[in-house]
C-alpha cells in the first residue's frame, strides 16, 4: 500500500517541527554520526580543514541572518568576529573559563554590532554596506592600535580550552568543541527563524514600509538582527583563534568579510541551508585547487605558484557564475533536485 | 593433456614457493640492511611557505630562490648525515589563512621536520601552533618578540631584529656625528604591524643615545608618489638630520621620489625590506645617498660563500634577501647536522641543537649566529649599505651589546 503523496500536517505542532518526516531526521541522524566518527578516519591535516569549515559555516548562517533574512547587508563581519575573538581573549587571558569568556567575546560582539547597526534605520541597501565598511575599517584600526587589550601588532597567544577539567590540546578534540558549536548555532538560527522574530525580520527584508505598518518596530528589530547575527560572529571569532591559539589581526580583515559575504550569495541568501552549502563550497575551494595544483605539480613542476595565484581569479570567477546562473545559490539548486526525485518520473 | 598442464603448473609453483621461502631465509640479514639503508636515505623534509605571488612577492620569490639554490648545495655535497633535502615549496601569498592550511599539510600530512617561513601575520598566526606541534619555524618576520623563547619557542631567524637593526643603525649615526647639537630624528612607517613592530624600541633607544625625535608619519605600503608627497611636506618643516623608513622598496621609492621633488634631503635610512637593489629602479636617482640596513651579503661581496652562490646561480646578480635564504637554510642545515651526529631528527632535536649553536659563520655570508635556550637573538649585528651610483656599498658593520632587557623588545 503506498503512502500519502506529499505531507500532511493535521496538528500546528506537526507543522512547526524542523524536521518533519522520518525521512530527513534519518539522514540528519546520519549525517551527525558520520561526523562524529570523521576523526577516526581522516587524517589530522583533513581534521584541520573541516575545523576551519565548521567556524566559516558559523560565520556564514550568522551572517546570512543580518543580510539574508533581515535584509541589512553588512561587509564587516569578520571585524565583529574579531571583537568576538579578542573580547573572548581578554577574558581568558584573565583567568575567565572557556565557555564565558566565549559568550563574552559575542556579547561583546554584540554591543559593538548594535552600535553600528544604530544607522541601519535610516540606511539601507549600498549606502548600509559602506557604513558596515566603515566599521571594518573602524574596528580593524581599533584592533591594531588599542595595545593594552588587543595586544598591537603582536596579538594574543591563548590556551588550549578547558571545559570540566577536559583540556581541548589536539585538532581532533577541537573539532567535536566547533562541531557542537555549529550544531547548536544552526539549531539556534532554525528556531529564531520560525520565531515572531523571523517573520518580523523577513517582512523588514521583504518591504519595510508593510512591515511597520503590519506592526514591527523596524529600528528594534533591525537592532535585534545585528545584536543575535554579530553575538553568534563573536562566538564563531573567539573560537575561530582557537584553531591556532593565537588571536591576530589577519583573520579579520575585508578579505574574509567579503569571503563570508560570497558563501551566502554562493550557497542561497535566507536560508540555513544555504549558509551552510556556501561555507562548505567555498572553504573548501582553495584547499581543492591547492591539491589539484599537488597533483598536477609532477608535470607542471611551476604549476604551484601560477595555481596559487590563480586562486583568487577563480574564487571571483565562481561568485559571478554563481550570480548569473544560479542567483538563489546552492540552497536552491538543492531543493530542485530533491523535487526531481520526490516527482520522477513525473515533471511536477 | 588437462592433467599435464595442471601438474606441471603445480610443480612449478611448488618449486617458486620452495626458492621464495629458501631464498627468504638465506637472505635475512641482507634484507633487513636493505630496510636500513632505505630508512636511511629517506629525505629530511623541509617545508617552505613564501608569498610567492602577494604583495611581498618581490622579495618573496628571490627568497624563496635563495633556499632552493641552498638545498641543491647541501644535496650535492652529500646531504645531511648522508640523506637527502627534499624542499616543499608552497605560496602563502602573505595570507594567514592560506598559510594556516599549508602549515597543518605540511605538518599533518607531509611530517616535514621544520618549516622556512616568510611574513608577518602568517609568522605570528603560528607562533603556538609551531611550539606545540615542536616544528621549527625559521621565518624571514624578524620581530623581536619572537626572538623570546618563552613567546616562540620553535621560532628562529638568522637576521637581527627588526628592532635591533633599527636600534645599531641610530648607534652608527649617534658615534658618526660631527653636526652641532642633538641629530634631529623622524620616523615613517606603514600602519601596519610589520611597520609599528620596531618603532618603541627605536624611540627609546633614540632617547637614550641623545637624539631629538622631531616627528612621525604613516606611508602605507602600497603608497605612491602622491601618497607620500603630505607626510614629506609636513617632515620638511620639521628638518630632521636622519629619517627612517621603514616598508617595502615600492613605499620607500615613493618617498624618496617625494623628497626629492620637495628638495628634502636627510640621511634615509631604510629597514631590510624597504631598500635593496630594487629600489634603484624604482626610484632612479632619488635613491642615492639612502642607506640600506641589511642582514646579509650583497651578491659578488668578497665572502667565502659568494662564491658558492656564484656558481649555483650562474654568475647572475641575484638580490641580498636571495643570500639571506641561502644563509637562513645553511644555518637550518647545521643544526639538522647536529641533531643528525646525536640522534634522530626531529623538530625538538633541531630545536635542542640550534640551541647549542655558538659563533656559527654561515660562510661570511651573514655575521655569526649563535642561540640559547633562553635567547634567540641570532646576533646583534647589522651590515649598512649606502647607495651610490646606483649600487649598494658597504659602510660598516655595527654591533650592539647583547642587553637582556631588549629580549622580545
Amino acid at each position: 500500500m503506498q503512502g500519502k503523496c506529499g505531507l500532511y500536517f493535521t496538528t500546528y505542532a506537526g507543522e512547526r517541527q524542523l524536521f518533519a518526516t522520518w525521512t530527513s531526521r534519518g539522514w540528519l541522524a546520519a549525517l551527525l554520526l558520520a561526523l562524529a566518527l570523521l576523526p577516526a578516519y581522516v587524517g589530522t591535516y583533513y581534521v584541520t580543514i573541516v575545523n576551519t569549515v565548521l567556524i566559516s559555516v558559523m560565520a556564514a548562517a550568522s551572517l546570512n541572518l543580518l543580510t539574508g533574512v533581515c535584509g541589512q547587508i553588512s561587509l564587516g563581519h569578520a571585524a565583529f568576529m574579531g571583537v568576538g575573538a579578542y573580547g573572548a581573549a581578554f577574558a581568558l587571558t584573565r583567568g575567565v573559563p572557556f565557555i564565558p569568556g566565549v559568550l563574552f567575546g559575542g556579547l561583546c560582539a554584540a554591543v559593538v554590532g548594535m552600535f553600528f547597526g544604530i544607522p541601519s534605520l535610516r540606511l539601507k541597501g549600498i549606502y548600509l554596506a559602506i557604513a558596515t565598511l566603515a566599521a571594518q575599517l573602524i574596528l580593524q584600526f581599533v584592533f591594531l592600535h588599542w595595545d593594552a587589550v588587543t595586544g598591537g601588532s603582536s596579538g594574543i597567544l591563548l590556551q588550549h580550552p578547558v571545559i570540566l577539567g577536559f583540556d581541548f590540546d589536539t585538532h581532533e578534540k577541537r573539532y567535536y568543541l566547533f562541531l557542537a558549536a555549529t550544531v547548536l548555532v544552526l539549531l539556534l538560527l532554525s528556531n529564531l527563524m520560525r520565531s515572531r522574530f523571523g517573520r518580523a525580520f523577513v517582512a523588514i527584508r521583504d518591504y519595510h514600509l508593510s512591515a511597520e505598518i503590519a506592526g514591527v518596530s523596524l529600528f528594534r528589530f533591525k537592532l535585534y538582527a545585528f545584536a543575535v547575527s554579530s553575538f553568534l560572529a563573536g562566538v564563531a571569532g573567539a573560537l575561530l583563534v582557537h584553531r591556532t591559539m593565537k588571536v591576530s589581526l589577519d583573520n579579520f580583515t575585508i578579505d574574509m568579510s567579503i569571503s563570508y559575504l560570497a558563501m551566502i550569495i554562493v550557497g542561497g541568501l535566507g536560508s540555513i541551508s544555504g549558509a551552510v552549502m556556501g561555507a562548505v563550497f567555498l572553504a573548501l575551494l582553495p584547499v581543492g585547487l591547492g591539491m589539484a595544483a599537488g597533483s598536477l605539480s609532477g608535470v607542471f613542476p611551476d604549476i604551484t605558484s601560477q595555481i596559487a595565484a590563480l586562486k583568487e581569479g577563480v574564487f571571483g570567477l565562481v561568485v559571478i557564475l554563481f550570480l548569473i546562473f544560479e542567483p538563489e545559490g546552492l540552497a536552491h539548486r538543492w531543493r530542485l533536485v530533491k523535487a526531481y526525485w520526490k516527482l520522477y518520473p513525473f515533471a511536477h | 593433456m588437462r592433467s599435464i598442464f595442471k601438474r606441471t603448473a603445480l610443480a612449478a609453483l611448488i618449486a617458486a614457493a620452495t626458492l621464495l621461502v629458501a631464498c627468504g631465509g638465506g637472505e635475512d640479514k641482507p634484507a633487513a640492511s636493505a630496510a636500513e639503508k632505505a630508512a636511511e636515505v629517506m629525505p629530511i623534509k623541509i617545508g617552505a611557505m613564501i608569498d610567492l605571488s602577494g604583495p611581498t612577492s618581490e622579495v618573496g620569490n628571490p627568497y624563496a630562490d635563495g633556499i632552493k639554490a641552498c638545498v641543491q648545495y647541501l644535496n650535492d655535497s652529500g646531504g645531511i648525515a648522508g640523506r637527502p633535502l627534499e624542499l616543499l615549496l608552497e605560496d602563502t601569498g602573505y595570507k594567514a589563512e592560506r598559510g594556516q592550511d599549508i602549515y597543518n599539510r605540511f605538518v599533518f600530512q607531509e611530517k616535514v621536520v621544520a618549516i622556512q617561513g616568510f611574513g608577518t601575520a602568517v609568522t605570528q598566526d603560528l607562533k603556538q601552533s609551531v611550539a606545540s606541534d615542536k616544528t621549527p619555524n625559521f621565518s624571514a618576520s624578524y620581530s623581536a618578540d619572537l626572538t623570546d623563547p618563552k613567546q616562540a619557542p620553535y621560532n628562529f631567524f638568522i637576521a637581527a631584529d627588526y628592532s635591533t637593526q633599527l636600534r645599531a643603525a641610530l648607534k652608527y649615526f649617534r658615534d658618526n656625528w660631527t653636526g652641532e647639537g642633538a641629530p634631529k630624528l623622524a620616523f615613517v612607517y606603514p600602519d601596519h604591524p610589520y611597520g609599528k613592530t620596531p618603532i618603541p624600541a627605536g624611540k627609546e633607544y633614540a632617547v637614550e643615545l641623545g637624539f631629538e625625535i622631531v616627528g612621525e608619519e604613516n606611508v602605507s605600503l602600497g603608497a605612491k608618489e602622491a601618497d607620500a608627497n603630505p607626510a614629506i611636506i609636513r617632515l620638511k618643516e620639521l628638518a630632521p638630520d636622519f629619517v627612517w623608513i621603514g616598508g617595502t622598496t615600492k613605499s620607500t621609492a615613493a618617498i624618496c621620489k617625494a623628497a626629492k621633488a620637495n628638495s628634502f634631503a636627510p640621511t634615509f635610512f631604510v629597514d631590510i625590506w624597504g631598500a635593496d637593489e630594487d629600489l634603484v629602479r624604482l626610484a632612479g636617482e632619488a635613491a642615492e645617498g639612502v642607506v640600506s640596513l641589511q642582514a646579509a651579503a650583497v651578491y659578488g661581496q668578497d665572502v667565502p660563500g659568494m662564491e658558492i652562490i656564484k656558481k649555483y646561480t650562474d654568475n647572475q646578480p641575484k638580490m641580498t634577501h636571495f643570500v639571506r635564504g641561502f644563509a637562513s637554510m645553511l644555518v637550518m642545515a647545521e643544526g639538522l647536522k647536529l641533531a643528525a651526529a646525536n640522534g634522530e631528527i626531529t623538530g625538538e632535536s633541531l630545536k635542542a641543537s640550534l640551541e647549542t649553536l655558538k659563533d656559527f659563520d654561515p660562510m661570511g655570508l651573514t655575521p655569526k649566529i649563535s642561540y640559547t635556550p633562553e635567547d634567540h637573538r641570532p646576533n646583534m649585528a647589522v651590515f649598512l649599505y649606502r647607495i651610490e651610483g646606483g649600487k649598494l656599498h658597504f659602510l660598516a658593520e655595527q654591533i650592539l651589546d647583547r642587553r637582556p632587557e631588549w629580549l622580545g623588545m
